[in-house]
């Protein structure tokens, strides 16, 4: 089975936002959960670089080892989602996670924090398929309806790829390849002698 | 000849050194670099401690179940082997608790047992299934813990002067309170024993402990390195009071006769103090 992947090509990526924008819009998230954000190094400056971080939908997820309530599970394609019916709004996810993918509501009564909403991949939730809980809980169900997530569907550059880890993998490495500067990985790329 | 070098030396070669320096690219940085320079910004202090914080708070977990089983059996087996503890009745009493501290007592117990269940729930969310319930029972937690702060604050202020370390607390932890004595003896004790006392500085200044890092962890609004040691801190520190107040529920409840009792009505029997207290009641006696 496939493995789904997020991958932003950093060379790619102009810091427009238009990701974050598709994401919020796209599945109606209230003001102050932000599933996908973009961070920026050397703004202004020679060597501006910026990437997209979402959830990474890691294969040993931190956030399912440490949840309570087991309100977190991962999909046979390696998507990570929440069950917002059993959440309790710890956040035990959010400490354990390297990304500070998990976002929380506080909307309740004296801001105490809701059940935990996070990027879905655009895969939904656990509630049935294209129903109106999925909508309202989860947002959109996009991968069942065959597209690619919004964020990367929109992605201007063409820098945010998702989908399936071994084709987006072939996509980058290619492009390395055109762009000329050598091994995308490797031991001599990811460590210093 | 001359003019064409001299030509070359001042037109030529500015240019020349001016159109390079205009034109010089920056040095190629690989998408390693990049990412070497990215990674701290997008994982903070986790490569540090991420792995050491995942196993450490599911640890929490095993220790809060040791306590929550291997406690009451302890018990269990202590109250076949030894007995609770029983004094000859002379009916003579003595007034041991006012009626302030009483209440006081009893409201600090009643928002401290609510503490201790909501917390577990939290703990032990998967086998209550999570959900609303759970989510209930922390607001309940929240709740609870304001409710106890101005318990906690009257309980230091009424019993501080009786709380303060003696010597003879060391010895009282020496002979375990003399709760494995078969024979009844006098144990090195004052007004509170050292297991009192223990329990009394737990509960207050480690309450004050808990609040600070329980109501951080609440607002959620501090560096998430920071809420990672609070969590550690907090669930350190909720064991040893869960611990303490399974001891204390069992001492008061079933190990020593009386105890219960004498919360209630504020009179202890003569023959408990004098065996129980020694030290208290030879100031009582003089």
């Amino acid at each position: 089975m496939a493995r789904m992947k997020f991958l932003c090509d950093i060379e790619r990526c102009i810091a427009c936002n238009g990701c974050v924008v598709a994401c919020k819009e796209g599945h109606q998230l209230p003001t102050g959960i932000y599933r996908r954000r973009v961070i920026i190094i050397n703004e202004g400056k020679p060597g501006e670089h910026s990437i997209s971080i979402a959830c990474m939908h890691c294969s040993d997820a931190p956030c399912i080892a440490v949840c309570p309530t087991g309100a977190l599970y991962q999909r046979e394609d390696g998507i990570v989602l929440v069950n917002k019916d059993v959440c309790i709004g710890c956040g035990y996810c959010f400490m354990a996670c390297p990304f500070g993918a998990p976002q929380f509501p506080r909307d309740n009564a004296f801001g105490a924090r809701g059940a935990m909403d996070k990027c879905t991949f655009c895969a939904g939730g656990p509630a049935p398929t294209f129903s109106e809980k999925e909508r309202r809980l989860y947002g959109q169900n996009r991968i069942a309806e065959g597209k690619v997530p919004l964020c990367a569907g929109m992605c201007s550059t063409k820098a945010l790829l998702a989908g399936d880890g071994a084709v987006i993998a072939d996509i980058f490495q290619a492009r390395v390849a055109k762009r000329g500067s050598g091994l995308a990985w490797g031991w001599s790329r990811a460590y210093k002698d | 000849m001359k003019k064409l070098v001299l030509f070359l030396l001042l037109i030529i070669v500015p240019a020349a050194v001016l159109a390079a320096g205009l034109l010089r690219v920056p040095a190629t940085v690989s998408t390693t670099e990049i990412f070497r320079a990215l990674n701290p910004i997008i994982t903070d202090a986790w490569p540090r401690e991420g792995r050491e914080f995942i196993t450490r708070v599911n640890s929490f977990k095993n220790y809060y179940g040791v306590l929550l089983a291997g406690l009451p059996l302890i018990f269990l087996v202590h109250y076949v082997v030894f007995g609770p503890k029983k004094f000859p009745e002379s009916g003579e009493k003595v007034f041991y608790y006012g009626v302030f501290l009483r209440l006081v007592h009893w409201g600090a117990a009643l928002t401290m047992s609510l503490l201790v269940l909501s917390g577990l729930a939290v703990i032990f969310a998967k086998f209550l299934g999570g959900g609303a319930l759970v989510l209930k029972l922390r607001a309940v937690h929240v709740g609870a813990a304001f409710s106890f702060v101005p318990f906690g604050v009257l309980l230091f202020l009424l019993l501080l002067k009786d709380m303060f370390p003696a010597p003879y607390d060391l010895k009282w932890f020496l002979v375990l309170g003399g709760y494995l004595w078969r024979r009844q003896r006098p144990v090195p004790a004052g007004k509170f024993n050292a297991g009192q006392k223990l329990w009394f500085w737990l509960g207050t200044v480690g309450g004050i402990v808990m609040f600070y890092t329980g109501y951080t962890l609440y607002q959620f609004k501090a560096p998430v390195s920071v809420l990672r040691q609070y969590l550690v801190i907090h669930l350190s520190l909720g064991l040893a009071v869960f611990g303490l107040f399974l001891v204390h529920l069992y001492m008061s409840l079933l190990a020593v006769k009386g105890a219960l009792r004498s919360m209630i009505s504020g009179y202890k029997d003569r023959e408990e103090v004098a065996y129980m207290h020694p030290k208290y009641y030879e100031k009582l006696k003089s």
